[in-house]
């Protein structure tokens, strides 16, 4: 019986070890990208530790003082901490409203155009920016908006008086979502055009035949035909709730408007490279805002499924 | 596309009112997006004298090169551009073959630990250690102040591998199993048949990936501190902050030609310029691109 066991284990190993040998070579080609996960990703996840501890470089992050939760009680006793978190939240919540329709509606113009000769130049003009960094977008813009700027000058001309636009408290939110629409709406329409694409035409001929205007076939055929991809990249964008777009808001960004703008990302930034930083706050507002961002982000990605069948990412 | 181009033929007719509101918003839009544009290059290509006279002009009324001379003998951009062309293609090269080498590895049959592998790659999507504990592992590595830790660290993506692993999954069973029968290794079999075969998709995440490194940012500001390693966009951060110093530039030879503002401009179309030229490039393959790249996270 013993012995059966032990044979029946060794000829398991034995196939084991067979198995492995037949793909070696899938494993070597595995290695680069393994070791990339491990190193640039798998140890820094070791450094949430970090946040229940009193950095001390001299100590590394294994030897310093185990402070519990001492850290993330101080996020909820930082007003600048408690600030960010709200920015954050709120930006991205009026980032859905102002920035996620624009692409829909400029699929739908675009999709209305007639001239497609036009209708390519624009297209060609709208997805550029897409593929700029936000450096060059900002400096951009900035030299636009700029107090001695062109929007300005012409206002002046025009007998109207100067508007500080990047440094006025009021103005910096709507700004953002502006400029954010004004880099990415082509580039985000593109998905919706293919999209139509592949509504049927004979719809359309249906519709028609039923005596339907122009604006009623963009609101009962192409708006229907393209919803399960707006309601998809919907819920994507609110997975995405903790991620408020950092370099956009870090360029923009100056003192004056800092108490408006100020979201979880820059927080961290501010306070990690500055004097005297804190490690262990720093990593333990990381991990609170990693810890939200995977919940959404699961949460998302179940919803997704439930709607259309296939998970997004297996 | 072209299918809803020719397809409202009967639409054609009437309503002429809308498509004149449809075309004039859509211009207005077209504007809005390359007016600044076109005022930045107006901008580096003026003089001082003219700019302060003038600033709304639709052409540069004294045309010079001053701006973009001052800005090149000032070097930084040099540099930029040198350490930039070096992370972009390094990396590049290194990011695509990792991530084509392991999406080939999991496209393939059942093999021991293909499951936990590929659940760990996953993961990594979802969680993050932060940007805290990530700077310590770079402090670690000794790769603080090195072009290598941004060619190692931004390109590769779960995502991408994800993608890339579902594009070599269509490639026929038969084609593999063939190859097999004549005595070829996974190895070969990655080389010589199933990489020919994903050119178009390759070709997409090449150029987004180049784009990517291009424009990395974020973690170069972190990590590089030394003027003689910065990438470009970097480069381009400081030369745009540093308004207060270049403000003498105008000031310092009385009516030169050269000023602040013009410089900054010029360094802005300097760092476009090659993503300008890639972009025939990259329309080719937006539609792909965007198919498989707008869920990214």
């Amino acid at each position: 019986m013993c012995r059966k066991v032990g044979e029946n284990v060794r000829a398991r190993m034995n196939r084991l070890g067979r198995n492995i040998w037949q793909a070696r070579y899938i494993y070597l080609l595995l290695i680069p990208g393994l070791l990339y996960f491990i190193i640039f990703h798998y140890v820094p996840m070791n450094g949430v530790v970090l946040s229940f501890k009193k950095f001390n470089a001299r100590l590394g992050i294994w030897g310093s003082q185990f402070v519990g939760w001492a850290n993330f009680e101080r996020i909820f006793r930082t007003p600048d901490a408690l600030n960010a978190i709200r920015n954050t939240f709120e930006i991205n919540l009026s980032r859905l409203v102002f920035q996620f329709p624009a692409a829909i509606i400029l699929a739908l113009l675009l999709n209305e155009m007639r001239g497609t000769r036009f209708k390519r130049i624009y297209q060609t003009v709208y997805t550029f920016p897409h593929f700029l960094s936000w450096v060059v977008v900002s400096s951009i813009l900035s030299n636009f908006l700029a107090s001695d700027g062109l929007i300005n000058s012409v206002l002046v001309r025009m007998g109207g008086s100067r508007i500080n636009f990047l440094a006025d408290t009021a103005l910096f939110r709507p700004l953002l979502y502006l400029t954010h629409n004004w880099k990415e709406m082509g580039w985000d329409s593109i998905i919706y055009m293919a999209t139509i694409t592949s509504i049927d035409p004979t719809l359309y001929e249906a519709a028609t035949v039923d005596g339907a205007g122009r604006l009623q076939q963009v609101f009962h055929v192409t708006l229907p035909g393209i919803l399960s991809t707006i309601v998809i990249l919907f819920i994507l964008q609110v997975g995405r709730i903790m991620n408020a777009g950092f370099e956009q808001i870090f360029y923009m960004q100056n003192a004056a408007v800092k108490k408006v703008s100020d979201v979880l990302d820059t927080y961290i930034y501010t306070i990690t490279f500055k004097a005297t930083p804190n490690y262990g706050f720093s990593a333990a507002v990381g991990l609170f805002k990693s810890v939200i961002n995977l919940v959404m982000l699961v949460i998302a990605n179940f919803t997704v499924k439930k709607a259309s069948g296939s998970g997004l990412f297996v | 596309m072209t299918k809803t181009m020719k397809q409202p033929k009967s639409r054609l007719k009437q309503a002429t009112g809308w498509d004149m509101l449809i075309f004039i918003l859509l211009t207005l839009l077209t504007l809005i997006i390359f007016l600044p544009f076109y005022n930045a290059v107006v901008i580096s290509l003026e003089t001082n004298r003219a700019y302060a006279l003038n600033p709304v002009s639709l052409y540069p009324v004294e045309f010079t090169l001053r701006n973009y001379e001052h800005l090149i003998s000032k070097g930084q951009i040099g540099i930029g551009y040198k350490n930039t062309v070096f992370i972009t293609f390094m990396g590049t090269a290194l990011s695509m073959f990792s991530m084509l080498a392991m999406s080939y590895a999991f496209s393939r049959r059942h093999y021991p630990g293909k499951k936990l592998f590929f659940v760990m790659m996953l993961f990594t999507m979802f969680f993050s250690g932060g940007m805290i504990p990530t700077y310590l592992q770079f402090k670690n590595l000794g790769m603080i102040n090195t072009t290598w830790a941004i060619v190692l660290y931004s390109g590769i993506s779960a995502y991408n591998v994800i993608i890339l692993k579902n594009g070599f999954e269509q490639t026929p069973a038969e084609l593999e199993e063939a190859a097999k029968i004549d005595g070829a290794n996974d190895l070969v079999i990655f080389l010589r048949i199933e990489l020919p075969l994903q050119g178009a998709l390759i070709a997409t995440f090449t150029l987004f990936t180049a784009v990517g490194y291009w424009n990395e940012w974020f973690w170069s500001t972190l990590l590089i501190n030394s003027g003689s390693k910065m990438p470009l966009q970097v480069v381009l951060k400081a030369i745009v902050a540093e308004s207060a110093a270049l403000e003498d530039v105008s000031t310092g030879e009385a009516g030169a030609d050269a000023f602040a503002q013009g410089i900054k401009m010029a360094a802005v179309m300097l760092t476009m310029v090659p993503i300008m030229c890639l972009y025939p490039f990259l329309q080719k393959y937006f539609v792909k691109g965007v198919l498989v790249g707008s869920v990214k996270m």
